[in-house]
């Protein structure tokens, strides 16, 4: 039984799979892989399939919330999140760049006409809903408020309109929407950006590959915050 | 569905049955380990699985305290059930085993429990088998361990496989003697030890630290690869603590060449685990196609002095279901026959014969199924078939012998019962 002969290093030759979310930050993705010097083949192009392949690189476009889970599985090797995501996932990954993009407020926002103007007039009677529930249950309890947390999974905004709750958690990039509907920002519970994120074992066995397109997506974004053009890999 | 129907026929999330085909499996994996451990001089020690709260604690760090199922004893003792064995082992060691000659050499095969959020290859019970080697410092210590590890996840087939080693001596040395408040020193600590590279980053932008200092903590993470990881980790280690550490690992890869596992055995310095535990070398093994460690380990010299007895030791643990999902994963995982591999009935009379017959082939170490229900030829044939039992023998009440054989489950005739070997030597006597 233990006569088995022990063969070579554990190493892999299949393409990168990498989780990206569909929507807005997909196009930002693409732009920054651009700009390091990255095929993506039909990636930029409206194209309805969910896996893509370009060269070494293999794309899965899943929900943005569910980038977490297809990386800390294994089932892609890394993958594109928004800290927001992140920190409500709680999975566990390795972080390894801030893109810079998808750049966003998560906020607590109350109708304007409610009167209420500090997260501290809210108390054990208000709801609260919010796509984030661990996010909001964390800052709340850091504010040492008590408020019940509703759970939803979209147009939040539309909650405290019916009376379903009285405040929203919510992403905002500009306000527009929480303004468009009534609400009003009382309070910032933390600023968000994409993240390269990469699975803790493939980030080791593949950590070559995954070091040069981190330090290539790395290079694109301090050049995108600079305003500086960038052309072809670097 | 109505609470009581549920929690009578459901089991708790996060538990799970292994049907005779899994569990026939995870005895030939834990067989394999078993026997490779205990080739190496490994004896096994077997604790309870529930103990006082206040014994697992003390080894145990703040995050698996929390994940412990909890519960009092009718005299009011805090009691929880094992989350993992070495501190158990430790509790022995500095017991009961104090006096025995030194070096120890002890494993386990246990179910361990912790209450967290079920998922692929993390679940609320799950089997762990792992060694500890106590009562011995040194690489060569760390040398065995890390081999030992090495041959028996080998041993039960996992093909594809490497094992990362780190110090943890080294991230702390680069940590010792800096302008650092306890809490940014934490979370440098945690950033690492989570991957988060971009935290990382932040706090050491926001702590001023010096340049080169800078650099250094965030070269860390990619401090690996083979020897040449050594190399320059000397090159940068600025203080003697790290030194030492790199110094140390150097010792320990050259040991490793001469058990012969080298060439599985990755260097990693950034790897950083839970530092109130791990004093030295650390190890973790990983398969391509799983996501997270088949096994863990490393050198532990404060744990057991926590039960009053200074003892140095080291040792690692296999995820029995993790290594199982692996296996799987390459092909190799050991095929099991739960089925037996000889079904033999009779009508009534036949009964006797039958009985006789199984007793005789049973002692000379086949596997046979008795049928209790004396069904008929025909019931059995269509059950041996359904159950995937490749032969019958069949008793009728002449206490006459017929053999049927899968596929077909034909009658054998005279040559087909010559080609199943000594044929009155496997019936004790009988034959057609």
């Amino acid at each position: 039984m233990s006569g088995r002969p022990v063969s070579g290093p554990a190493s892999s030759d299949r393409p990168l799979t990498i989780a990206l979310p569909k929507g807005r930050l997909l196009d930002r993705v693409v732009e920054l892989m651009h700009a390091a010097g990255f095929e993506t083949g039909p990636l930029a192009e409206a194209d309805r399939r969910l896996v893509l392949e370009e060269g070494p690189l293999r794309f899965l476009i899943c929900r943005a919330a569910d980038v977490p889970t297809f990386v800390e599985y294994g089932a892609a090797d890394v993958g594109v999140a928004g800290k927001d995501v992140l920190w409500e996932a709680g999975r566990d990954v390795a972080e390894l760049v801030d893109l810079g993009i998808g750049l966003c407020r998560l906020v607590v926002a109350v109708p304007q006409a409610s009167g209420v103007a500090r997260v501290q007039d809210l108390d054990f009677n208000s709801r609260v809903a919010t796509k984030y529930p661990r996010i909001a249950r964390r800052y709340f309890n850091d504010q040492g408020i008590q408020v019940e947390i509703v759970p939803l999974h979209g147009n939040i905004e539309l909650a405290p309109l019916v009376g379903l709750a009285d405040a929203v958690v919510d992403v905002t990039e500009t306000g527009r929407t929480l303004r468009d509907n009534g609400l009003t920002v009382i309070a910032t519970v933390g600023e968000s950006t994409a993240r390269l994120i990469a699975n803790p074992v493939r980030y080791k066995i593949r950590s070559e590959t995954i070091d040069a397109l981190a330090a290539g997506l790395e290079r694109a974004a301090k050049a995108r915050r600079e305003g500086v053009v960038m052309g072809g890999p670097a | 569905m109505p609470e009581s129907l549920y929690t009578r026929r459901m089991i708790p999330r996060g538990l799970k049955d292994f049907l005779p085909k899994d569990a026939a499996r995870k005895r030939a994996v834990e067989n394999a380990l078993a026997t490779t451990f205990a080739r190496w001089g490994y004896a096994e020690v077997i604790t309870p699985t529930v103990e006082f709260f206040e014994c697992l604690a003390l080894g145990d760090g703040p995050e698996l305290v929390e994940k412990m199922y909890r519960l009092f004893d009718r005299e009011g003792h805090q009691l929880a059930l094992r989350p993992e064995v070495t501190t158990p082992i430790g509790r022995i060691v500095a017991t009961r085993l104090k006096d025995e000659p030194m070096p120890q050499r002890l494993y386990y095969l246990a179910n361990v429990f912790r209450y967290e959020e079920p998922q692929a290859g993390r679940q609320r019970e799950f089997w762990q088998a792992g060694v500890e080697l106590v009562g011995a410092t040194g690489p060569a210590a760390d040398a065995e361990v890390i081999a030992l590890a090495v041959t028996a996840l080998a041993a039960a087939g996992l093909k594809d496989f490497r094992l990362d080693i780190g110090q943890v001596g080294y991230g702390n040395g680069l940590m010792e003697g800096v302008a650092l408040s306890a809490d940014d020193r934490r979370a440098i600590r945690k950033a690492l030890l989570r991957r988060d590279y971009v935290a990382l980053e932040e706090i050491l932008e926001r702590t001023g630290l010096p340049q080169d200092k800078r650099r250094l903590l965030r070269e860390l993470p990619r401090l690996r690869g083979r020897e040449e990881a050594i190399v320059r980790a000397l090159e940068l280690a600025d203080n003697p603590t790290s030194r030492q550490a790199a110094e140390n690992l150097g010792e320990l890869y050259a040991a490793l060449a001469a058990h012969g596992v080298a060439d599985r055995v990755y260097i990693d310095f950034g790897m950083i685990k839970d530092l109130d535990y791990y004093t030295g070398m650390v190890l973790e093994g990983y398969v391509p196609d799983l996501g997270f460690p088949v096994c863990t380990g490393g050198r532990y010299d404060n744990l057991i002095a926590r039960f009053g007895y200074e003892c140095p030791a080291t040792g690692f643990v296999v995820g029995v279901e993790r290594l199982m999902m692996a296996l799987e994963g390459q092909g190799a995982l050991p095929g099991s026959e739960p089925a037996p591999r000889w079904l033999v009935g009779s009508d009534h009379a036949g009964r006797p014969r039958a009985l006789s017959a199984a007793r005789h082939m049973r002692e000379r170490g086949w596997t046979v199924e008795v049928d209790v229900l004396e069904r008929p030829l025909d019931a059995l044939l269509e059950y041996a078939r359904a159950r995937g039992v490749p032969y019958l023998a069949y008793y009728d009440g002449d206490a006459r012998l017929q053999v049927f054989a899968a596929p077909g489950y034909t009658a054998l005739d005279a040559a087909g019962m010559a080609g199943l070997g000594d044929v009155a030597e496997l019936f004790g006597g009988d034959a057609p």
